[in-house]
């Protein structure tokens, strides 16, 4: 009876037809522009076949930037799901029903804020002369600590705000997710005179193993959203050590040559990559 | 005994000092925004001064933040209400009649977010210049859409399937047909969740920084562009104002907080 209503049909085109076009019109110009040499001063192209791809492959800042990203993700991944583990299984272990859902809004506040505040917050925050958190160094010390033009330091930095918006809104799903676990294994475990650090070792994580493996995906995925961080905190520089892929790209693209085909190579080259890598994992992960 | 209380101790002050960095950066940068600059520009930061008025007025009676702020609402307002018309009856034509395409649908649903900013952000400035409709709410509103959309049918999708199957059921036996159960039966019942999808779509947008640096250059700016601009400014920064700005373009997400974390709530409740 009900697969006879019209209403699936009716219900799912016109959202399907919009994302459909939406998604496919940029995805497959794209692929067009970065076949010409398109300038953003100079809008008719002539075609000019695989030249980018080619010319890309031996951009030292394009391999650069490579780097930076691939850095990016590890650091940004694993240091999330590290802190979101510490802080979810020491709510859970040390905090009452109401000091887990007072910390839980705090743990929150980081990730609702627009990147760029988040942004310029910290990066006030680590301002050499002014900054709160430099401050004591500076009292300390009488030189100023300037992280984010250091090249050592600077892409840490950044990726310090990244943890600290996610880490601690995965610390939340953590507790949530370990407060659906059924009580019992955690008694047996205690009575079996386990350790509090082996009950979650050897219980509680691996009971967990699929939601988590699924936040390190979504991390994954926002990951790639470091734009904004690193365009506020950092341009890209100290010379080219925070460059990450979208940054390289908006820059050619954008700000100094307009070379639009050029990054929209760069671009596509990205989204090969990431709906591929994206698309085993995903499906890996759910068979 | 002793150990587990000295471990106790140690991971209360853990906490403790995760919940003070959670928080404190912004309530210093909220501080700083009701300073005047000498209070800024001080060797050690200062907790007590006289707060002023003057970096929130200067900020809201500029043209330029006034008017970031109205295309960010406006952009992001219809956005957001063309994702949810559109969002939500597909959302629950998905959780309801699930046939086989219904996994291929959300997967391609998901694999849009999978796509870099910058690979759509690129090709669509392109078709924007060709249409005449760069820099324009137009394009802004077309091009969040896409984000909105995915966003409310991603989310919407577990809020449908939590609804008792026994009251849809119910309602056909009194008559009510597809679309009738839809309106008045499903969306009152999932309302509070489909509430959170839809204002966590709308921080999304609110909060989109890359794709709006691209696609507007000076009519269409929205809220974080111009707070950007303002925070790369020369040498003699006027901090109070730059603060005053970041609050000001934090506030309607941290409205939302308490929507978002009972959205939380009820996606992880215990299944039984």
């Amino acid at each position: 009876m009900k697969h006879k209503s019209t209403l699936p049909a009716v219900f799912l085109s016109p959202a399907l037809l919009i994302l459909a076009v939406l998604a496919l019109v940029p995805t497959v110009f794209a692929v067009f522009i970065s076949f010409q040499d398109r300038e953003l001063s100079r809008p008719d192209g002539r075609f000019v076949g695989l030249d980018n791809y080619l010319a890309l492959f031996s951009d030292r800042r394009f391999v650069n930037a490579i780097g930076v990203s691939l850095t990016w993700e590890v650091l940004t991944v694993g240091l999330t799901l590290l802190v979101a583990l510490l802080i979810g299984i020491l709510m859970f272990e040390y905090a009452g029903p109401r000091w887990r859902s007072a910390l839980s809004l705090m743990f929150l506040t980081p990730v609702i804020l627009p990147r760029v505040s988040a942004a310029f917050v910290w990066k006030f925050a680590f301002h050499p002369l002014y900054g709160i958190i430099t401050w004591p160094y500076k009292a300390i010390t009488g030189q100023p600590l300037d992280l984010l033009s250091d090249p050592a330091t600077a892409l840490g930095t950044v990726a310090l705000v990244d943890i600290w918006q996610w880490g601690l809104f995965f610390a939340v799903i953590v507790l949530k997710l370990l407060e659906t676990l059924p009580p019992q294994p955690f008694e047996a475990a205690r009575l079996d005179h386990a350790r509090t650090w082996q009950v979650y070792a050897y219980v509680a994580i691996p009971m967990l193993k699929a939601p988590l493996i699924s936040l390190a995906f979504v991390k994954m995925v926002e990951s790639l959203r470091a734009f904004d961080l690193i365009y506020v905190m950092t341009r890209g520089g100290p010379g080219i050590t925070t460059e990450t892929l979208d940054m390289y790209a908006f820059s050619q693209g954008f700000i100094e040559s307009g070379r639009i085909s050029y990054a929209s190579g760069m671009a596509v080259l990205m989204m090969i990559a990431t709906s591929i890598v994206f698309t085993v994992i995903w499906k890996r992960t759910r068979a | 005994m002793s150990v587990r209380r000295k471990g106790r101790f140690v991971g209360r002050f853990i906490l403790a000092l995760a919940a003070f960095s959670a928080v404190f950066p912004f309530l210093w940068t909220a501080l700083n925004a009701f300073k005047n600059r000498v209070d800024i520009v001080t060797p050690t930061p200062l907790f007590f001064f006289t707060p002023t008025l003057d970096n929130f007025a200067y900020v809201l009676g500029r043209g330029s933040v006034f008017q970031g702020l109205t295309n960010s609402l406006v952009i992001s307002g219809s956005a957001v209400a063309i994702g949810a018309i559109l969002g939500l009856p597909a959302a629950y034509a998905l959780a309801r009649y699930p046939g086989k395409w219904a996994k291929d649908i959300q997967f391609f649903v998901l694999s849009l977010r999978f796509l870099p900013p910058v690979a759509v952000a690129i090709p669509l400035m392109v078709i924007w210049l060709e249409l005449g409709l760069y820099d324009t709410r137009l394009s802004m509103i077309v091009t969040y859409t896409l984000l909105t959309l995915a966003t409310v049918i991603w989310l919407s999708v577990p809020a449908f399937q939590r609804v008792p199957r026994e009251v849809e059921e119910a309602a056909r036996v009194d008559g009510y047909g597809p679309y009738a159960i839809f309106f008045r039966i499903a969306l009152p019942i999932a309302s509070r969740s489909l509430i959170g999808a839809i204002a966590f779509s709308f921080v999304l947008v609110w909060n989109e920084f890359l794709i709006a640096l691209m696609l507007t250059t000076s009519d269409a700016k929205t809220l974080p562009i111009v707070a950007s601009e303002l925070t790369q400014l020369g040498r003699d920064v006027p901090w109070g104002i730059l603060n005053a700005s970041v609050v000001l373009l934090s506030i309607p997400p941290l409205l939302l907080i308490g929507i978002l974390s009972g959205m939380l709530n009820s996606a992880f409740r215990r299944k039984n």
